[in-house]
């Protein structure tokens, strides 16, 4: 059932989404035509393909968390929820789908902007500076963190999903404590997200005061042991425990906002 | 003949404004049920609880012996008196999302019901008039081959030759161990095909007897009946 529901998810939002991005890239390779075609005394047009070009990527964004708004509270808590409400599935399943369907809109839509802007400054000269730059990074980053970047790469990553989902389920739940009010359901919500929010920063900086003092008195015990001078190893340790500690501080905030949000969709819907 | 509709003690508020109070109720099985009532007795509220849609506020409801939840909603075919199909979808599209949704769906038969509405499964739902998109949402609701269909005003928005072409289809859908339940104020049009009838008056039952008892005992139609109860 989740796979049929992800299947409509994506034909809803796709039809939206992926003409959008086909008209990101081609205003991206227009400006780059003009750019090299036109001499350069020659401004106007380039100003003005320029200025479409970032009116159309802002709004590209704009339209990514509209669409998530909207997929959530037009098909789920409007009307259209008369329909996927009665469809023979938990409400879990309907939230996930909604989740991880902005998720890959969110990413797909930041893929296409840098893929768009990587077509505006593409030259051959500054490619090769670019490849050279990336690699004095990482071998940068390789001695001071040690082999362990990689797998520091792959916490970013999960980090970064983790808090994009956790963003995505905190106005998920806001709309959903929203939903629980009689009337003015959309002022409801707004005022869930602000007192939502206000409770995340609390709770956030309670866990950050528990696991500050353990953490710096680890730092520097590990500190007098090296001598003052910290090794490589000793560092990614370091680093490991901060991300995981943010990792895993994100996951119990998305897992609080669905659980508010199926909570209140499985025992609570009132759909006016 | 076992239930396959229950109301136990159901109620529902909204704030102050108490919508159902007390409901008791027992459907059987296999009977065409009118559940009749001026605007604003309680009628969509009853049909929204069954569904799911809205939570009571006392008592429960249960089909066939389970709360609304997915086992119930596999059996229920619901017709909202909203409309709330996709826009941006096509006809042939809703009849693929419901075949792929509802394992009790007949393809062919939703597709034979709109051509016989002349609705172009190619329009998008954007387009359609009002009572076009009724007509489509009857069609998909009907091609169900559900236990229990619970219509809400399906014969409302609709000219009266669709009006016969519906009352048709219901009548010829309908099967041994199916249950429709119908909800409506206009009685005289749906009159002749119901068994059973419930009236409900600013959220409470006033009535609920098989149709030929009204008319063995009381000697009047159901319409009649319900100008006379619900006279203002």
């Amino acid at each position: 059932m989740l796979r049929k529901l992800l299947k409509y998810e994506l034909k809803a939002t796709g039809r939206i989404f992926l003409p959008l991005y086909a008209i990101l890239i081609s205003l991206a390779a227009v400006n780059k035509l003009i750019s090299t075609l036109l001499p350069i005394e020659v401004q106007a047009p380039k100003i003005i393909a320029m200025v479409i070009y970032i009116t159309i990527m802002v709004g590209m964004f704009v339209v990514t968390f509209i669409m998530m708004l909207q997929r959530f509270y037009k098909n789920l808590l409007s009307e259209e929820g008369y329909l996927m409400f009665t469809l023979p599935t938990q409400p879990w399943k309907l939230i996930v789908s909604k989740l991880l369907v902005a998720i890959l809109w969110t990413i797909l839509s930041s893929l296409a902007a840098y893929i768009s802007i990587f077509i505006i400054i593409f030259e051959r000269g500054n490619f090769r500076a670019f490849t050279i730059a990336f690699r004095e990074a990482v071998t940068g980053l390789y001695t001071f963190l040690g082999p362990s970047i990689f797998l520091f790469s792959g916490e970013i990553l999960l980090g970064a999903t983790l808090s994009l989902a956790a963003g995505i389920l905190l106005v998920y739940a806001s709309m959903a404590l929203g939903h629980l009010c009689n009337r003015q359901r959309i002022l409801a919500s707004v005022g869930a997200f602000i007192a939502l929010n206000a409770l995340t920063q609390l709770l956030f900086f309670q866990l950050v005061r528990l696991i500050a003092s353990p953490l710096s008195q680890r730092m520097q015990r590990l500190f007098s042991e090296a001598g003052g001078h910290l090794h490589m190893l000793s560092r990614a340790q370091i680093f490991h425990a901060v991300m995981w500690f943010g990792i895993a501080a994100t996951f119990i905030l998305a897992a609080g906002y669905f659980a508010i949000t199926n909570y209140v969709l499985s025992k609570h819907l009132n759909l006016e | 003949m076992k239930a396959v509709l229950t109301a136990k003690g159901l109620g529902k508020d909204f704030g102050r404004k108490r919508v159902l109070k007390n409901i008791d109720l027992e459907l059987e099985k296999g009977k065409i049920i009118g559940l009749l009532g001026p605007n604003a007795s309680g009628k969509t509220t009853f049909l929204k609880l069954a569904n799911g849609l809205l939570t009571p506020t006392a008592g429960e409801i249960r089909i066939a012996g389970f709360a609304p939840g997915p086992e119930s909603k596999k059996m229920v075919s619901y017709l909202p008196e909203k409309t709330y199909l996709n826009e941006w979808m096509r006809t042939e599209q809703l009849v693929e999302f419901f075949a792929d949704f509802y394992e009790d769906f007949n393809v062919d038969r939703a597709h034979d019901m709109l051509k016989r509405l002349q609705v172009d499964p190619r329009d998008k739902l954007k387009t359609l008039s009002k009572g076009t998109k009724e007509k489509v949402q009857l069609c998909l609701v009907m091609a169900r081959e559900a236990e229990l269909y619970l219509l809400d005003e399906p014969i409302g928005g609709v000219d009266p030759a669709a009006r016969d072409f519906i009352l048709e289809t219901i009548i010829s859908n309908y099967r041994e161990d199916s249950t429709i339940v119908i909800s409506t104020h206009l009685i005289a049009d749906i009159e002749k095909v119901l068994d059973y009838v419930i009236f409900l008056k600013e959220g409470e039952i006033v009535l609920a007897s098989p149709v030929d008892e009204i008319r063995e005992k009381e000697g009047k139609s159901v319409d009649t009946l319900f100008r006379e109860v619900f006279k203002c």
